[in-house]
């Protein structure tokens, strides 16, 4: 019987560790209209997300957003972009609007794990909270490749499991939060 | 579901008032419809189709229906703890694995179960089993927590929080 070919090369291992550039994770700071939407999807009615002047009498002196309302903010494409949604489609009709939707390479962004397990799960999440941010700041995130893992699936098959560490501070380089992302590529 | 009002007035937890074995008040979420599940991936621009369009879910993924999102829960448990902690306590860490898949129809509860508590430089801290229970008693969101409560005298909890030198 062949021995099984390990899913954690050498050339993923070197990865491990690797820090991309700090950037700014959003375009205009944390605004108002965006934080309304996102507590709305969230159904927390929290009068300090969106009542000025109770928010002023709380220990945190203002307006502030949800926990990790700032791990989100650079998900969402730029004005001015190439439309990602029409250009997946066109590409594929049948897109599952993620695949093709992922933005190119850009700056802040880590090199992508070389598999060729493509199918990706959400495994879970760690996270240290330091400071909400408030209206106007402006969030700079940094990532890194933390782990990666190999598991075997039930039938025998190999699985990873890679962790991205994400830093994101604000303006002044006050730390806001930490977020470990784990996916399962199977 | 908790009122602005309640979030307004809520009383602080103390940690004088915390045992070891407590449940602390759970937080009810739903049901969920696609409108809700809609409404996050707008918000957050997550256009993946398994979370809106029921017959590319179904049919090209194999799903039983669309998918809640893992980023959306990812978001409901801060948010709990949050709540737990307010007005002057922190929600300082947690960490949870995503398990059972939430469709439409589905009722959330976020619960969190004290399972030690310790003095650390003058400020108390609160470890907490998590989780995420589903209508049907199923677990989709197990994890740990670890909040920060106020001493009864003692001093504030700082913010933004700084951990013990010993973390």
């Amino acid at each position: 019987m062949a021995e099984r070919k390990s899913a954690l090369t050498d050339e993923i291992r070197v990865l491990i560790g690797v820090t991309a550039e700090r950037v700014e994770a959003n375009l205009w700071g944390i605004e108002q209209e965006d934080l309304r939407r996102f507590t709305q999807a969230i159904m927390d009615p929290d009068p300090r997300y969106w009542d000025a002047a109770f928010a002023k009498t709380t220990r945190f002196g203002g307006i502030v957003t949800p926990p990790i309302y700032c791990t989100y903010l650079s998900r969402k494409t730029p004005p001015g972009a190439d439309d990602p949604i029409t250009r997946a489609f066109l590409e594929n009709p049948n897109s599952d609007g993620i695949g093709g939707v992922e933005r190119a390479q850009t700056r802040g962004s880590l090199p992508p794990i070389p598999t060729d397990l493509k199918r990706i799960l959400n495994a879970g999440n760690e996270i240290e909270l330091y400071k909400y941010p408030t209206l106007g700041d402006r969030i700079y995130s940094q990532a890194k490749i933390a782990d990666v893992k190999e598991r075997v699936n039930k039938d025998g098959s190999p699985m990873l499991i890679i962790t991205i560490e994400t830093t994101y501070t604000d303006q002044n380089g006050q730390l806001l939060c930490i977020l470990r992302a784990s996916t399962i590529r199977r | 579901m908790v009122t602005a009002d309640e979030l307004r007035k809520k009383p602080q937890l103390h940690y004088d008032d915390v045992a070891v074995g407590q449940s602390m008040p759970p937080l009810v979420i739903g049901p969920l419809t696609p409108t809700h599940l809609f409404r996050w991936s707008s918000a957050i621009e997550n256009w993946h189709r398994i979370h809106y369009d029921q017959s590319f879910a179904i049919y090209h993924d194999g799903l039983p229906n669309i998918l809640g999102q893992g980023s959306w829960k990812q978001s409901i448990m801060p948010r709990y703890l949050k709540d737990l902690c307010l007005p002057d306590g922190w929600p300082w860490k947690v960490s949870f694995q995503h398990r059972a898949m939430i469709v439409p129809g589905d009722t959330i509860t976020c619960w969190a179960t004290v399972t030690g508590k310790r003095e650390q430089e003058g400020l108390g801290y609160a470890d907490l089993e998590v989780g995420m229970r589903l209508q049907n008693g199923i677990e989709s969101c197990p994890g740990t927590a670890t909040i920060v409560l106020p001493i009864r005298g003692g001093r504030p909890v700082p913010y933004p929080f700084v951990p013990p030198k010993s973390a």
